[in-house]
């Protein structure tokens, strides 16, 4: 069960990996991580919304890629993830991901790999509105750095 | 010609725009140049190798030609996560 899903709803974590953990038969280890929306930016100002524009149909396939990709390099049985658009508070998760596999290190490497690559390769942007402004955030190198670790 | 842009530049721009494109179209880069004419405040982001072009949903060079008709769509460095 490979899936990855674009919301403009809130995005619960705990209920998204109830739901994940259900549909499971023999896999031994679950990996789930979740991207929480942080209420100051890196210059300490306090965060009053993010919002991310998306692509039509672009958005969706980029991140069908990259959970189809994952499956194809891990030994995973299943994979979720799901991701915000539109507005985003602080405090709201706005990514999570899941990765179950028989035994532990794939459910780990394929969530990471999930998530590196929706850093620099998702077709999202990412404001951030905070009380000094709005700002349009880039990848960092650290994000491209995290990304590279995984290029053949 | 149909313009569309994304994140930083459809704040600015707009979602949409259109341009009036000689008989033959125009290449990418035209398209740029010619924005950048329109818009010089932002001219640096549309003349960027960082911003790609994006026709019928695939990313395509600066020499590639679209049709009169055609639509383009311009992605600034993506941020997701």
């Amino acid at each position: 069960m490979i899936e990855a899903r674009l919301t403009d709803l809130p995005l619960d974590p705990a209920a998204e990996l109830s739901r994940f953990m259900a549909k499971l038969a023999d896999e031994g280890a679950v990996v789930s991580f979740a991207g929480i929306a942080r209420p100051r930016n890196r210059d300490g100002a306090d965060v009053e919304r993010m919002f991310l524009d998306h692509h039509p149909r672009i958005t969706q396939s980029s991140i069908d890629d990259i959970a189809q990709a994952a499956s194809r390099r891990f030994a995973v049985g299943a994979i979720t993830a799901v991701h915000r658009f539109g507005e985003v508070l602080p405090g709201e998760t706005i990514v999570f991901v899941a990765a179950a596999s028989l035994h532990r290190r794939a459910a780990f490497e394929a969530a990471d790999y999930v998530m590196d690559r929706l850093k620099t390769d998702a077709v999202l942007w990412k404001r951030e509105d905070s009380v000094d402004g709005s700002r349009w955030i880039e990848p960092t190198e650290a994000d491209r750095a995290d990304r590279a670790r995984w290029s053949e | 010609m149909n313009i569309l842009f994304f994140g930083k530049l459809g704040d600015r721009i707009g979602r949409e725009v259109s341009i009036e494109p000689p008989p033959a179209g125009f290449t990418v880069r035209e398209v740029r140049e010619l924005l950048a004419s329109l818009y010089p405040d932002l001219a640096e982001d549309l003349t960027s190798p960082s911003l790609k072009a994006c026709v019928e949903d695939a990313i395509v060079a600066d020499e590639f030609r679209v049709g009169a008709g055609g639509t383009v769509e311009f992605f600034p460095p993506l941020s997701g996560g």
